[in-house]
């Protein structure tokens, strides 16, 4: 008999597992008191390799002794999820049961009808306890990760805000220069920086997303009023100068070959000390910060300096969701309850190391407050204030409508042809904004 | 009625009815697999050409109201053209380096030797690789901060800049690595070629006094011509599938430099969600691949008759 055999190896950790996780979560008590309804179903989850999901996966095997479910679980690139989710959304497959929604397919996405709304489990006592806390993640996650009827579509596990890192702040001191608070300031660490070895100025080639802030800092914006006025406002003479100093900081002061620098080569840059100052989401420059770094002694973070219209730091996030094509919405809800509770989110902090926490609690946990000041940097609070200013007003709206992976292609090849020397700012904001027009209207935009 | 007496009565042209009737219920299960496995998938591809489909419109899947408009919006789309411009450069560049090479390689490899033996395994060892592979092998060597080769070249004294990121270059670079994995296969079928060549020929115009070039020229190149027409063909066809090595190395810029035909319905397709346009290229890059073999294939075989 089965119960009489001495129980295997893999047996015995899922069992002791599971054990552990009952006794450290709370929310354990009630799924093992009614007796692992989930018990003997599979789940297939899938996100992007960002750190939040790829550190979930090795608590995998708690949850799934806690719940007797199996959990198939892969992290592709970004790239390749957002293209391969948006072929399996559009077909309703039932391949998935918990996927991520990105941020700029947001509005695709859930406009689309391709998510279940989480209403059903959130509020519900039975689905989920009052002290799992919706109301405890960031407002300004929420948002954006509902509908424009205000309904909840996936429970946001990052924010990720733009603000800024220098690795040889020793270097910069010496020089009698600050963290940089404008965008003058920036030219000038960037320049006197610029040498021995050092690249003044590191970012990545996802221009889309680094250019933005830079873009709206200068006056000018994506689009005229979006998600209303989808009219692209890429030539605009603000949208020109905004193009030609963020061009003028990577082709002059930045790594040779600058424009294939994906994110992590970013950071690499940045850990070795061979950049110096970059602006980034926070996600890819707290690495430099870690006990690995050669620089970890002497990096300062600030927040994202102000251009001449103002402060717009970047402002990203993503959220676990039901595709609607999930055979078992209650299985799936019971994997995102178990990944977003509070004690998992900790734990991540304490034992990984977690940095973009999307609850308030977390951020302003004592632990997460000392482990994110470095250097005399209070990270935290950058990060709290940023998400605070994007949760504010609606400047990151531009990034959220259906449309905007078209632009986000068209300013990364714009950008591309400044820093390259194939054409002026002026004649390739143009060309993107020619574009821009003609692919919007392809996709049924009226302008 | 045997099959030999079978085979006989269909080169007359006398095969019976019943019999022809049997060979065709036969292949039917073979027709609908290559029927479900290739047809259906290219009629739904023309299909999906004619109509707006966006998976993001449910709607206009089934839109049939303007099914030329994909078609005239290519044709006036200068990025389409400008696309096709790049993907010519880069195919004939890749294909007549890759011919020239795998030539150059079978010839000196075209001797009964195990040294040589054991070389035409290594060099067949790109060939194998997944492109995938490949392709990160030379997003490494390309990357000047980790690059051996820039490394190498800047120790003695000539350093060079990132050569994806350059306008000027990021084309060449893409067709350096394509042909350093693709040459192997035009050297495997070029240097089976050669050695099937019979050896009297070449005898007899060595004791003619023929030079080395002039029995190249005169002996090797017209016996092996049909086989670099198939290898010419093959790697035509293939260049213009070219994938890999450009989302990996270059993403089709700086700006558009490297932006292929095929890479440019790629992201109309996936990054965009214009199916039926992205469709509507592929149909026509289906359509000039299929031409272009055509006249290829008929002039060779012209020439050969001559």
């Amino acid at each position: 008999m089965a119960s009489s055999r001495r129980p295997t190896r893999r047996q015995f950790l899922k069992r002791s597992a599971g054990l552990g996780a009952a006794l450290t979560l709370p929310l354990a008590a009630p799924a093992l008191s009614q007796g692992k309804p989930f018990q003997g179903q599979t789940l297939n989850v899938s996100c992007w390799n960002a750190p939040y999901p790829k550190l979930l996966q090795e608590y995998l095997p708690e949850f799934e002794a806690l719940t007797g479910m199996k959990v198939n679980y892969d992290t592709p690139g970004f790239l390749i999820y957002n293209q391969r989710i948006d072929l399996e959304l559009s077909t309703r497959g039932s391949a998935y049961d918990v996927l991520n929604i990105t941020f700029i397919y947001v509005d695709r996405w859930i406009r689309s009808g391709w998510f279940h709304p989480l209403g059903e489990f959130v509020r519900k006592e039975n689905s989920t306890p009052k002290d799992w806390d919706l109301d405890d993640f960031l407002p300004a996650a929420r948002k954006i990760m509902s509908d424009r009827s205000g309904n909840l579509m996936g429970i946001p596990w990052t924010c990720d805000c733009y603000m800024a890192v220098a690795g040889r702040y020793d270097l910069m001191e010496k020089a009698g220069l600050k963290m940089p608070e404008t965008f003058d300031d920036i030219e000038t660490v960037a320049k006197a920086m610029h040498k021995d070895g050092i690249a003044g100025f590191v970012g990545d080639n996802r221009h889309g997303w680094n250019f933005p802030p830079y873009l709206q800092g200068f006056g000018g914006n994506v689009f005229r009023k979006a998600p209303d006025d989808l009219m692209p406002t890429l030539d605009t003479p603000e949208a020109v100068a905004a193009a030609d100093f963020f061009s003028h900081l990577l082709r002059d002061y930045g790594p040779d070959g600058v424009l294939s620098y994906t994110y992590d080569q970013v950071t690499a840059a940045l850990k070795q000390g061979r950049g110096n100052y970059s602006t980034e989401g926070h996600i890819f420059l707290m690495p430099a910060g870690d006990a690995d770094s050669k620089v970890a002694k002497t990096v300062r973070y600030s927040a994202f300096p102000k251009g001449p219209a103002g402060h717009f730091p970047g402002f990203a996030t993503h959220a676990w969701g039901i595709p609607v094509g999930a055979k078992n919405k209650r299985a799936s809800w019971e994997f995102i309850k178990w990944a977003m509770s509070r004690q998992m989110m900790l734990r991540a902090v304490k034992e990984k190391g977690y940095s973009s926490p999307s609850r308030r609690s977390i951020i302003e946990d004592p632990e997460f407050k000392r482990r994110l000041t470095l250097n005399g940097s209070d990270v935290a609070d950058i990060y709290l204030k940023a998400i605070e200013i994007a949760g504010g007003s609606d400047y990151m709206a531009y990034r959220i409508v259906n449309v905007f992976p078209q632009v986000d292609t068209l300013i990364g090849q714009a950008i591309e042809r400044i820093v390259s020397k194939q054409m002026s700012a002026s004649d390739s904001m143009k060309l993107a904004q020619r574009t821009a027009i003609t692919d919007l209207r392809r996709a049924g935009v009226k302008l | 009625m045997s099959v030999r007496a079978v085979a006989v009565a269909a080169q007359d042209g006398e095969v019976p009815a019943r019999h022809r009737n049997a060979y065709l219920l036969g292949l039917l299960p073979a027709l609908v697999v290559l029927a479900a496995v290739t047809l259906a998938p290219a009629l739904y591809l023309f299909v999906t050409s004619l109509t707006p489909a966006s998976p993001t419109r449910p709607d206009s899947l089934f839109d049939f109201s303007d099914p030329l408009e994909n078609y005239l919006s290519a044709w006036s789309d200068p990025r389409f053209g400008e696309s096709v411009w790049i993907q010519v450069k880069l195919s004939v560049s890749t294909v007549v380096a890759q011919v020239l090479l795998g030539l150059g390689v079978a010839l000196l490899l075209n001797r009964r030797s195990r040294l040589l033996t054991a070389l035409r395994t290594v060099f067949l060892i790109p060939m194998v690789l997944p492109p995938i592979v490949a392709a990160l092998i030379w997003k490494i060597l390309y990357t000047p901060d980790v690059s051996p080769l820039h490394r190498a070249l800047a120790s003695s004294g000539m350093p060079v800049s990132s050569l994806i990121t350059n306008p000027d270059t990021a084309l060449w670079a893409i067709a350096v690595a394509d042909t350093w994995q693709w040459f192997p296969f035009t050297m495997l079928i070029i240097l089976a070629a050669l050695q099937m060549v019979p050896r009297e020929p070449i005898e007899a115009a060595q004791v003619d006094g023929a030079s080395r070039f002039q029995i190249l020229w005169h002996i090797l190149l017209p016996a092996i011509r049909s086989s670099i027409v198939v290898a010419v063909l093959f790697r035509l066809i293939d260049s213009i599938k070219a994938f890999p090595l450009i989302y990996v190395l270059t993403s089709g810029g700086p700006g558009t430099a490297t932006q292929v035909t095929n890479y440019y319905a790629f992201t109309q397709a996936f990054n965009y969600a214009y199916w039926g346009y992205a469709s509507a290229i592929a149909v026509m890059l289906t359509a000039g691949v299929f031409v272009l073999s055509l006249a290829i294939s008929r002039a060779a075989d012209v020439r050969i008759d001559e």
